[in-house]
């Protein structure tokens, strides 16, 4: 897959999770895939992608927890004070959702479950594709060596040392 | 353990129903009757609309419990009076009932009906033996709703007294004839969880903040470290999104589901509830 490709489906899922904002109280969302990649998003900027990934990857890690113990997990809500997490397993991925506590959970699940259904597809085709390759930099350059002086006409040198 | 229910307090063992006993002698049957709690006991005497003053020896020291007119009027403990007393005692599991000439006292400091005495330290106990303290929409809810199974267990609860009654009727300030109709059992004590049963949660397990298990039943040691783990990390996601004070969590798998609350002490209560079992209410409650 292309560099667009994958920018056109994240786009497309963008759209999608843009239309779980109709239902009153939902913040934002993102789509976190078990290696901790943010597909898609559709969130204040205020949360930024490493942000994203960071709280993505934990909830993945939830889930593969429950998975240990033989769960597999298909929705999940979680209760903060003011606000719930809303979880839904698109395939591999994770959809989360960012939702004030009053808002009203039928409407949530509801919407849920579809944009999950649209999403499907984009997300098994980003699930398949291996993590970007992340290039390590490049090795700090060595610090400047002293330069050798220049020998002096007819002195030898071997090895960077005068030699007799 | 020996108790005269109500008689006199002498320890002669004269046989008073041969031929020849003196008229206005203390007459009546001696019982001793083994699965009587301290409640019974209680209701009997206040049934029996009795004016005696009874020696409650428990688990808790000694106590006395003033009956007049079908009700309890005056307690006294080593440590407590009134209501305070009559509730410490009520709460005693094993021990003595017998009655006692102790004077009367010069007023009345319980107001509190028996069936309502008896029904606090019902709840009490259901709620110590509870494994876990539902959270609870409001005091008037309590009430309601209760499953006569979990009132008949809470009431099972109570350890039995052994009973010797002798000299009945000596110690009644009414004969036989003056006896009220029998009246309708006081109501059976209210569990603390309303409209759950542990029968709709198999699993059910109590991890202190630090991850340790406080109380479990039928939860696995995996299930605890599991869920000290996903605490951890609900914690995390939400302080990455800004979210403050997990409080629940709701978890349905392709088999199962799973709730995870705090309890107010920060206790994390672990539930595995039965498939059919209907989580509405308890949702309500946590905000899932």
């Amino acid at each position: 897959m292309t560099g667009a490709e994958a920018t056109a489906l994240s786009d497309g899922m963008n759209a999608s999770l843009a239309t779980l904002k109709d239902v009153a109280g939902i913040a934002g969302s993102f789509v976190c895939t078990p290696n901790g990649r943010v597909v898609a998003r559709e969130i204040s900027a205020l949360f930024d992608d490493a942000v994203l990934v960071e709280a993505g990857s934990r909830l993945v890690r939830m889930r593969e927890a429950f998975a240990a113990g033989g769960d597999e997990l298909e929705v999940g809500v979680v209760r903060f004070r003011d606000h719930r997490i809303y979880l839904k397993s698109v395939g591999d991925s994770l959809l989360c959702i960012l939702a004030e506590g009053a808002v009203n959970m039928p409407s949530l699940r509801m919407a849920a479950n579809l944009v999950g259904r649209r999403i499907g597809g984009a997300v098994a085709q980003l699930e398949a594709e291996p993590p970007p390759i992340r290039t390590p930099p490049p090795p700090p350059a060595p610090p400047p060596s002293r330069r050798m002086a220049e020998a002096p006409p007819g002195m030898r040198r071997f090895r960077g040392r005068p030699v007799d | 353990m020996t108790t005269q229910l109500k008689g006199s307090n002498s320890s002669d063992d004269e046989d008073r129903t041969a031929p020849g006993v003196e008229p206005g002698a203390a007459v009546g049957f001696r019982a001793k009757l083994a699965g009587v709690s301290l409640w019974d006991l209680v209701q009997m005497e206040c049934m029996a609309r009795s004016r005696l003053v009874v020696l409650v020896t428990g688990e808790g020291g000694i106590g006395y419990l003033y009956f007049d007119r079908g009700q309890v009027v005056h307690a006294i403990t080593t440590d407590n009076v009134g209501e305070p007393a009559a509730l410490e005692i009520l709460g005693w599991t094993n021990g003595s009932f017998q009655p006692s000439d102790r004077p009367w006292p010069e007023t009345r400091t319980i107001f509190t009906s028996h069936e309502a005495l008896i029904l606090q330290i019902a709840k009490r106990r259901d709620e110590a033996s509870n494994l876990v303290a539902f959270p609870t929409r409001g005091a008037a809810e309590t009430a309601h709703g209760a499953p006569r199974d979990d009132d008949a267990a809470a009431a099972d609860d109570v350890e039995m007294f052994e009973l010797e009654e002798e000299g009945a009727a000596s110690m009644r300030s009414s004969d036989v004839s003056d006896l009220p109709p029998p009246q309708p059992q006081p109501p059976a004590p209210a569990p603390a969880r309303n409209d759950f049963t542990s029968a709709d949660f198999p699993v059910m397990l109590r991890l202190s903040p630090q991850g340790a298990i406080l109380r479990n039943n039928g939860g696995s040691e995996e299930l605890a470290e599991m869920m000290a783990y996903v605490r951890r990390l609900t914690d995390l996601a939400g302080e990455f999104l800004g979210l403050e004070g997990f409080t629940a969590l709701e978890c349905t798998f392709t088999k199962g589901r799973c709730l995870a609350f705090v309890d107010s002490n920060g206790d994390t209560v672990v539930l595995r509830p039965r498939p059919e079992a209907n989580l509405q209410a308890l949702r309500d409650r946590l905000g899932l």
